[in-house]
């Protein structure tokens, strides 16, 4: 019997090369790509909105969004994705697919993305500059707060763009690719974020 | 020359003498200052002479200090970075500048071509049309090479722009287009009132004609008063000041188009930076304050080096400490030209008279004229001696019929002013005409902008003021922006006095548009010929066509067609004002989306995995897909595929197929859906079961096609076509929520989620084997054909696996999860290493699907019905479904369709080219007797021949027919026997074995 093993490949394993990249000196752009995560569409079956929201509050603690918005459970965020649709990421298996079917049978359709997408953090005092070339979406922190979440399309690729909770008192912008389009919105995203500097790594952590 | 600036004025100016920059014009040494345009700093030099004319390669000089520039068009840096026609007027200086004249050989000096001024006569307008329709073959062969090397502006740098272009967007309640007087007012105001403004400056330095004109504003001089003001702004976090930036274009939903040039002011950008950066800014309000542009009088000798706009000579005095003549005439018909002469004494300069077009002139100015020791002179400028050497005397008929002659080295020139109409005319807005100031205004405004200032009509610094600040205080309060405003910035107004003048009868050549060689006469010629209407006349004499679109000469053109066509300026209208207002670099159009970059590209689980193994790669859509895996020693791709072909056929290969599109169809009433969209049924469809399905358009025509599995009682997994992947996709969720929003069905692409390989060969299970966990029953009875279902592989992974096959033999597809893409290729080469294996690509996938007489994209072409295809059989008559009632048209049912039929050579030898038209033997090639044409070919292996699909008229009944396959554009001609589509195993045995 052949003797093999099932390492995962990330879609960003061989483009991400972890550490500073662009103009030299304080980096304007930090880049996390956060890694072997779980990421599962719950769309809610015809009618069954109501009884949806209710598996969710139940499970997460908190309302899913109904509108363009991400909420942070203690173990999950919810992503808005669609009328009567969010995406639930966590980590470790806490809200796997399996685990989920259970909480929402009857009541909505759950599909796993989670190979399905490759998750970028972007932070960094020019964060904001650097994504107004990829993006159509006003990044204002009065427009756009913490929580907000939008469906959008960046360098011509579907993307989910939320404002996560601010880390040292700055912003933080997630964005999920979808992963065969990862590596090339990867070298967009590093091409227009080279004249700022920018600091590249990766985390295990949401 | 190195030092030189003989003209550079000892005092004054917005130039750094602290840092003296050097340059090269025409290969010539010169120096400048930071700060200096390279017009100011030839002005500073004394160089009048900067280009040879479009058409008659006249000598030019510099007209204008701005964007409007007609004349000053250079060839700015070298090698990959030349950039052809650019205004030395808006170039800024840097250290190492290059610069090269345009349009003359052997040089600017010495223009052989200047010759084609002898010749005039036939350089009218319309010449082209008229002198060079005959023969018409010589036109693209002789004609048309020949002019083109004669006229012309600046070469392209013919090789690829080495520099990187981006796009940006930005967001704001306010955009304000300029920073003269009205724009820092609005500026002023509605950051005040708290909103987001974005201040948009084409030149380097703000403050418009404050730079030029001084004034007072608020007691203060205008320059402190600019300096205050920027301060102000800079200091409000939501103002965004963005100089070297034209606002450009309006566009839908107010969202305007701006070209910064980042880096165009410097010789190189510094590394990681762009040169230019288009703008798309999204405004709720748009102020725009682009001011206005001083028109010529248009006179014989017009064009002469040292002839300029008067506003433009107290730019290069006051603003660059440049003195663009010693001995200065003024010429103008309005109030506002007369501070050329006033700037002219203050610095220093002679005047030699001025030449005033009106019946009078204020007492003031009479004194300062007596002051000054120079005449005041009652006519106009008749026509001007000179050369390229620059104006020697100036010829004036007097407003009592008498001549006179004025001695001077510059001329200044002041027709009055038009305010910059374009952009609030963009969206078909056709201006007004005020006869008040003989000029046109703005008549409304796309949605959300408003014009104010002189860009309005309104001329008066104080006047700009207040418009500016109350147009800025309005559009922040229309935003929902309520702070206060503070105080309106004041300043008295000028008087406006002008009389009307045009154009001024004399001897010789009267240029309207400079840049394109179109003279006074030409637009007479244009009327007497019959090309009245402004639209034909601009076509006609190519009058505002050129890189400046005519900003100084459009409307002296049509003033001078209104006169000789007896109208009025305002009945003669106007042309069609269209984006850009400044030429705008494709390069900044394409921003990042060039070569590799041109589109996004699509990456397979395993493509890291087969660039290692040295696939070829093709691009398919926006895939890259492994085309063929060659081997040491191959000599082509054709000794690749067909190994690869036999490797399949003989053992067992795999190919990625997790580009085909993956759709996860969900809830209680899928199967009901996926009978509506499919034209076969697939609610009846068993739990572990795939099948094949066939979906059409609206309208009958087939739309796509794949294997679609159900997983279990409220769940499928349709897979769809590489190329129509996101379009099914959109087809269903349309057919969801509009067609049938009453069914209870989910939709998510899967696509990404899953990597797909197809593992094909008789050797198939001895492979699977070694990968699937030991306790699957993988045997026929245990995992028929057409089965599908989830199976557990060895080390714990489940996967998804579905026996299909599209090459024909003993197959199966196997999915998981897509970061798991890359070990499944390793593993499968691992645990196939005993059989064999091969890994293939899609050249050697689309061979055995030739062989099997599968369709595909070629086939399914957006013409062809399921019947055409040979899969009339599979529409089901038991049930509705989408294109069912247009299929049964008549003509998509007719029986002399062109319908799918294998095709092989009579010659074995032979090679098929797809494209190749179906005549019937003995018949001459032809339109009507086209009988269809081959759609698919190649080399098969197994046949050890050429084979093809085609759609051939009836071709089904006609099965061992010979006919010609027509290949004009090959310049082939050959026979082919029509044939069964199915070239290899018939009854289907190998795949169900």
């Amino acid at each position: 019997m052949a003797d093999f093993s099932w390492d995962i490949r990330g879609p960003l394993d061989r483009a991400l090369v972890a550490g500073a990249y662009g103009a030299q000196g304080d980096a304007g752009v930090s880049l996390t790509e956060i890694r072997n995560f779980d990421l599962v569409q719950v769309m809610a079956r015809r009618g069954k909105a109501g009884e949806t929201a209710k598996a969710a509050k139940a499970r997460f603690g908190i309302a899913a969004p109904e509108t363009p918005r991400a909420v942070a459970a203690a173990d999950a965020t919810l992503i808005w994705s669609g009328p009567d649709q969010f995406l639930v990421l966590s980590k470790d298996g806490r809200h796997s697919i399996e685990s989920l079917a259970i909480v929402f049978a009857g009541s909505a359709s759950l599909s796993d993305q989670s190979h399905a997408r490759a998750l970028i953090s972007v932070s960094g005092d020019k964060a904001r500059a650097m994504l107004a070339k990829l993006s159509s979406i006003d990044l204002h922190p009065d427009v756009f707060g913490v929580g907000a979440a939008a469906a959008t399309s960046m360098d011509h690729t579907s993307v989910t763009l939320w404002r996560g909770n601010d880390r040292s008192g700055q912003a933080v912008f997630n964005l999920l690719v979808f992963a065969t389009f990862a590596e090339s919105l990867w070298h967009t995203i590093l091409d227009s974020a080279a004249e700022y500097g920018v600091t590249i790594g990766h985390s295990e952590e949401l | 020359m190195r030092g030189d600036q003989a003209n550079r004025l000892n005092n004054g100016g917005l130039i750094d003498r602290s840092t003296p920059l050097n340059f090269r014009f025409d290969g010539k040494t010169f120096s400048g200052f930071k700060g200096d345009t390279l017009a100011s700093a030839l002005v500073a030099n004394g160089v009048k002479l900067v280009g040879r004319s479009f058409k008659y390669h006249r000598p030019r000089g510099i007209l204008t200090a701005g964007s409007e520039e007609p004349n000053a068009l250079v060839e700015l840096r070298s090698g990959a970075r030349r950039e052809p026609n650019t205004k030395a007027t808006t170039a800024e200086l840097y250290e190492g500048l290059e610069a090269a004249s345009q349009n003359r050989w052997p040089s600017l000096n010495f223009d052989v071509m200047s010759v084609n001024q002898l010749f005039a006569p036939i350089f009218v307008a319309g010449f082209y049309y008229k002198t060079f329709m005959w023969p018409a073959k010589f036109w693209e062969t002789i004609y048309e090479p020949a002019i083109r090397r004669a006229a012309g502006l600046g070469r392209a740098a013919g090789v690829s722009d080495p520099d990187h272009y981006d796009k940006a967007w930005a967001h704001c309640d306010v955009a304000i287009a300029g920073s003269g007087p009205a724009g820092l007012a609005a500026a002023l105001a509605a950051g005040r009132s708290g909103a987001r403004v974005i201040l948009c400056e084409e030149d380097f330095v703000l403050g418009g004609r404050l730079l030029a004109d001084g004034d007072t504003i608020d007691g203060l001089p205008a320059s402190e008063w600019v300096a205050r003001a920027v301060a102000e702004l800079e200091a409000m976090p939501d103002v965004r000041i963005m100089t070297r930036t034209t606002l450009f274009g309006v566009y839908d939903g107010g969202t305007y188009g701006a070209i910064e040039r980042v880096n165009d002011h410097l010789p190189v950008p510094p590394e990681h930076q762009v040169r230019q950066r288009l703008w798309r800014i999204v405004a709720k309000r748009c102020v725009v304050a682009a001011g206005a542009i001083e028109r010529p009088i248009v006179f014989a000798g017009n064009d002469t080096p040292g002839v300029m706009m008067a506003s433009a000579m107290r730019s290069y005095i006051n603003r660059y400490a440049a003195a663009p003549a010693r001995r200065i005439a003024l010429f103008t018909n309005n109030e506002d030209g007369w501070r050329t002469a006033e700037t002219a004494i203050a610095a220093g300069l002679q005047v030699a008279a001025v030449i005033d077009a009106r019946p009078d002139v204020s007492p003031a100015h009479r004194s300062l004229a007596s002051k000054g020791g120079f005449s005041v002179l009652h006519g106009a400028v008749a026509g001007v001696d000179g050369g390229k050497g620059g104006i020697r005397k100036i010829s004036v008929s007097l407003s009592g019929g008498a001549r006179a002659e004025v001695e001077a080295d510059g001329l200044a020139v002041s027709g009055g002013w038009n305010p910059a109409v374009g952009l609030t005319s963009y969206h078909r807005g056709r201006p007004k005409w005020r006869d008040d100031i003989a000029a046109f205004v703005p008549d409304g405004a796309p949605p959300g902008m408003v014009a104010a200032g002189a860009a309005n009509g309104a001329f008066g610094l104080g006047a700009c003021l207040r418009e500016g600040f109350e147009a800025g205080a309005a559009a922040a309060r229309d935003a929902g922006r309520s702070g206060s405003i503070g105080s309106m910035p004041v300043a008295d107004d000028e008087a406006f006095s002008l009389t009307p003048l045009w154009h001024v009868a004399g001897k010789g050549k009267a240029f309207v548009d400079q840049q394109h060689d179109v003279t006074a006469s030409d637009v007479e010629l244009a009327q007497r010929e019959g090309f009245e209407s402004v639209e034909h006349l601009k076509r006609y004499t190519t009058l505002g066509m050129a890189t400046d679109q005519g900003k100084t000469s459009n409307v002296a053109g049509l003033a001078i067609m209104a006169a000789v066509s007896g109208k009025s300026i305002p009945e003669t209208g106007t042309t069609i004002y269209r984006p850009p207002y400044v030429p705008v670099a494709i390069g900044a159009f394409a921003g990042h989306h060039r070569d590799e970059n041109f589109h996004a590209t699509r990456l397979t689980p395993s493509h890291h995995w087969a660039a290692e193994q040295g696939a070829i790669f093709v691009d398919t859509g926006l895939w890259k897909r492994a085309q063929w895996y060659p081997r040491a020693g191959e000599k082509d791709w054709l000794e690749s595929v067909t190994r690869e072909v036999k490797a399949v056929r003989s053992g067992v290969g795999f190919c990625d197929v997790s580009t085909l599109g993956k759709i996860d169809v969900h809830g209680p009433d899928a199967g009901a859906f996926l009978d509506r969209v499919y034209i076969n049924a697939f609610s009846s469809l068993a739990v572990g079961k795939a099948r094949y399905g066939l979906m059409l358009r609206e309208d009958g025509i087939v739309y796509d096609d794949g294997t679609t599995s159900r997983l279990a009682e409220d769940h499928y997994f349709l897979t769809t076509t590489t190329a129509k992947a996101g379009l099914v996709m959109q087809h269903l969720e349309f057919c969801r929520q509009v067609l049938f929003p009453e069914l209870d069905v989910q939709l998510t692409s899967v696509s990404d989620q899953w990597a797909q390989f197809s593992i094909a060969g008789p050797k198939t299970r001895d492979l699977l084997k070694e990968v699937v966990d030991p306790g699957e029953d993988l045997s026929n009875e245990g995992f028929p054909f057409m089965g599908a279902r989830e199976v557990a592989l060895r080390g714990g992974l489940k996967a998804r696996l579905f026996r299909i096959s599209f090459s024909g033999e003993m197959a199966f597809e196997i999915s998981v999860p897509a970061r798991y893409g890359e070990a499944m290729a390793r593993n499968l080469m691992i645990a196939g290493k005993p059989l064999g294996i091969t890994p293939y690509g899609t050249e050697a996938l689309g061979v055995m699907r030739i062989e099997k007489g599968h369709v595909a994209g070629p086939e399914l072409n957006g013409t062809t019905t399921a019947g055409d295809l040979g899969l009339g059989k599979m529409m089901s008559t038991k049930k509705d479904f989408i294109g069912r009632v247009m299929a049964g048209r008549e003509a998509l049912t007719a029986s002399n369709r062109q319908v799918v039929v294998g095709i092989k050579p009579t010659d074995k030898a032979r090679r098929l080219r797809s494209g190749a038209h179906i005549i019937p033997k003995g018949e001459t090639p032809g339109p009507d007797n086209d009988q269809g044409y081959i759609t698919s070919v190649c080399f098969s292996p197994v046949l050890d021949q050429w084979i093809g699909l085609g759609l051939v008229e009836r071709g089904r009944e006609r099965i061992g027919e010979i006919v010609r396959a027509h290949d004009p554009l090959r310049g082939e001609d050959y026979d082919v026997e029509l044939c069964n589509s199915v070239f290899y195993d018939p009854d289907g045995g190998r795949q169900r074995g």
